[in-house]
């Protein structure tokens, strides 16, 4: 695999649901460490172009390539074995959990030890589980959560269980991560922090980031390209200032000029 | 490798023979002293593996099975089969009694792993009804195979009964549960019960979490049959009915689905009730009767009861005025239990009725369940175990019972 190559590539990806296509040739590249944004109105098809990259749909046509290999139509958790991991727009954490079990089961794919060994509690295992738990502290500690870490995630703030989401998410150890509106439901300051930890993501962990997000202050600071959705086509794509240029994408949010 | 203690061989080593040892103990304890009790307490033991793999299904899991007495009587009948065979002619009992809880086993895990694929792709309900069809049919077709004994049944030979074996298995089921829920591959079990989008999403093989759990529950329900099936000698289609599939669920749920210690204390308790309320006879041995009005006022006044303490629950805060208002519903049993008596004797065909007091054990499932389900819909323990971090402090920042 050459560094040239891009991460993620996804070539005319279409989905139809009956006689609705809810994503009509889309294609775009994230190269690798790109923090990419995925704009678009209210049912443009940005979720369900996530649930097409991550497996749970199989696109009609079309076809999805990470790293090279073509991975449309894989089932969910064997792409998040191959390493692409999101976050939901509407929060699914593991609700009657803590908040370090939930990050630990997204750590679940690094553990070795097979079942009999967990069911014979091996020292093998135990060792796994105390160092999986470790790993799974230092990320509530990078989403600035480690203080919740024993509590149920069902009884946090909003802002906490999508912060929580993300740690879940980086747990896995994905090159990609793809984040469902991380800062919907979040203040102002809770915002400005979340643009600091996605950076944090790309930059410390070398992640490459696909984010889709409603906030235009929030993805113009945070991505350095963004492709625009609507009605499931793709409409425009390139750096934030073209994108808040253009009058196709101005047309799409606002409807047609007056 | 890291993170491994120096005393971690030692402890576990001390563990297993303390484990070991406790079994054998009690067994000869029972034998010198409680020698009728002998058969109930490894009656007991096997409802306590019952519940305790059925709750690996149902509770952590969460893929809600009611056929679970189908696998006991799969391993039964394998037992009951299998030991006429000339080859176990001259084994010794313990031995036998060994490999027949192992066999059965592996039979019934046969069969958990045929129910498990359908449970791949049905949720809730629909998977309640295909094991509970998959109950009946086995339980059926039992019944009409004349070569294993149709609905007469067949005898099983030769009888053993050893309550350190089943104790030990006991152990064994408990610990493998307890274990799992201890490292990072239970909580992917429990990512499959609290979310299976999520779950894939993680990365988790929610099809393969789902058949090991069955496997696995099926394998221990499988075992207690075995032993079952040599402890009684006998086993037809009727030691295994489908009211005791609802029994293994009802103490699952009373436990606390997900509570492992939950479910074998509950599984303890719901079989000593009815075994109790059967040694309650007078002095010619005959059950006591109870009057049908008294019997069914009472009913009415329980139900009152939980229904007050449902009010209770929601709308009362302060402490001590709380615990008051308990106690006045519950005191209010008595007074009301007869008031409703004198209404219901207004009939006289209710005046003449009485039941033999043993019937009360279905009575009692059906009031603990109502009132479990308004007042505590999560079980007696709900997610928690009971352990020695109850005498514990508790940490600064933790949450109730943190894990589950």
């Amino acid at each position: 695999m050459s560094e040239a190559q891009p991460i993620l590539r996804l070539d005319e990806a279409t989905i139809k649901f009956g006689g609705l296509t809810a994503v009509n040739k889309v294609s775009f590249e994230l190269n690798r460490g790109d923090i990419f944004g995925l704009i678009g109105p209210n049912g443009a098809g940005k979720t369900t172009c996530f649930n097409l990259i991550t497996g749970v749909y199989k696109p009609t046509s079309g076809e999805i390539y990470f790293q090279g290999q073509p991975i449309g139509g894989l089932a969910p958790n064997k792409i998040a074995t191959r390493g692409i991991c999101r976050t939901f727009q509407n929060i699914r954490l593991f609700s009657a959990l803590s908040s370090v079990e939930n990050v630990m089961i997204g750590a679940h794919l690094r553990h070795k030890v097979p079942l009999v060994g967990a069911l014979m509690l091996s020292a093998k295992s135990v060792a796994e589980t105390s160092a999986l738990r470790e790993h799974a502290m230092h990320l509530l500690e990078l989403v600035n959560l480690a203080d919740y870490a024993n509590h149920r995630s069902a009884d946090m703030s909003y802002g906490k269980q999508r912060r929580l989401e993300i740690a879940r998410a980086l747990a896995t150890d994905p090159e990609l991560i793809l984040l469902d509106e991380p800062a919907a439901g979040m203040n102002p300051q809770e915002k400005e922090e979340l643009l600091y930890t996605v950076r944090r993501i790309r930059d410390e962990l070398n992640k490459t980031v696909l984010v889709i997000e409603h906030d235009m202050r929030f993805v113009m600071g945070l991505c350095e390209r963004i492709v625009v959705l609507d009605h499931g086509e793709e409409i425009a794509q390139g750096p934030p200032d073209a994108i808040r240029n253009n009058p196709k994408v101005i047309e799409a949010y606002l409807g047609e000029p007056a | 490798m890291t993170g491994i203690s120096n005393s971690f061989w030692p402890v576990r080593l001390a563990s297993v023979v303390g484990v070991v040892a406790l079994c054998f103990a009690l067994d000869r304890v029972v034998l010198a002293a409680a020698p009728a009790q002998y058969r109930l307490l490894i009656l007991a033991s096997l409802f306590v593996i019952l519940a305790v793999s059925l709750n690996l299904i149902n509770g952590i899991t969460g893929q809600f099975s009611i056929g679970h007495a189908a696998f006991a009587m799969i391993g039964a009948y394998t037992a009951g089969t299998l030991s006429k065979n000339p080859t176990f002619a001259n084994m010794p009992p313990a031995q036998l009694l060994a490999v027949m809880t192992l066999i059965g086993a592996l039979t019934a895990a046969t069969f958990g792993f045929i129910v498990g694929l359908p449970s791949l792709r049905l949720r809730g309900d629909y998977l309640a009804i295909v094991t509970l069809g998959f109950g009946e049919i086995i339980r059926i077709v039992t019944n009409a195979t004349e070569s294993l004994g149709g609905s007469y049944g067949m005898p099983v030979a030769p009888k053993v009964q050893l309550l350190w074996w089943s104790l030990l298995m006991m152990a064994v089921c408990i610990a493998l549960c307890r274990n799992l829920l201890k490292t990072t591959h239970g909580l992917t079990f429990l990512a499959v019960r609290e979310d299976e989008v999520a779950g894939l999403a993680m990365g988790v093989n929610v099809t393969m979490t789902k058949v090991v759990a069955f496997v696995i529950g099926a394998a221990f329900a499988g075992a207690a049959g075995a032993i079952l099936a040599h402890t009684e000698a006998f086993i037809s289609p009727r030691t295994f009915p489908m009211e005791m599939s609802f029994i293994i669920l009802t103490m699952v749920v009373l436990g606390g689905t997900g509570s492992i210690t939950g479910s074998a204390l509950a599984a303890v308790v719901l079989f000593a009730i009815p075994e109790y309320l059967r040694t309650l006879t007078d002095a010619q041995g005959k059950a006591y009767e109870m009057n049908a009005g008294l019997f069914m006022g009472v009913l009415i006044g329980i139900m009152i009861a939980v229904a007050a303490s449902k009010w209770i629950q929601t709308n009362v805060h302060e402490k001590g005025k709380k615990l008051g208002f308990y106690a006045g519903a519950w005191l209010a049993v008595i007074p009301l239990g007869f008031l409703f008596q004198t209404i219901l004797h207004l009939s006289p065909t209710l005046k003449q009725l009485s039941f033999g007091i043993d019937i009360l054990r279905y009575a009692v499932f059906a009031v603990v369940l109502i009132a479990l389900m308004l007042l505590r819909p999560q079980g007696i323990f709900g997610h928690h175990e009971i352990g020695w971090h109850w005498f514990r402090k508790r940490p600064a920042g933790a949450t109730e019972g943190g894990a589950a």
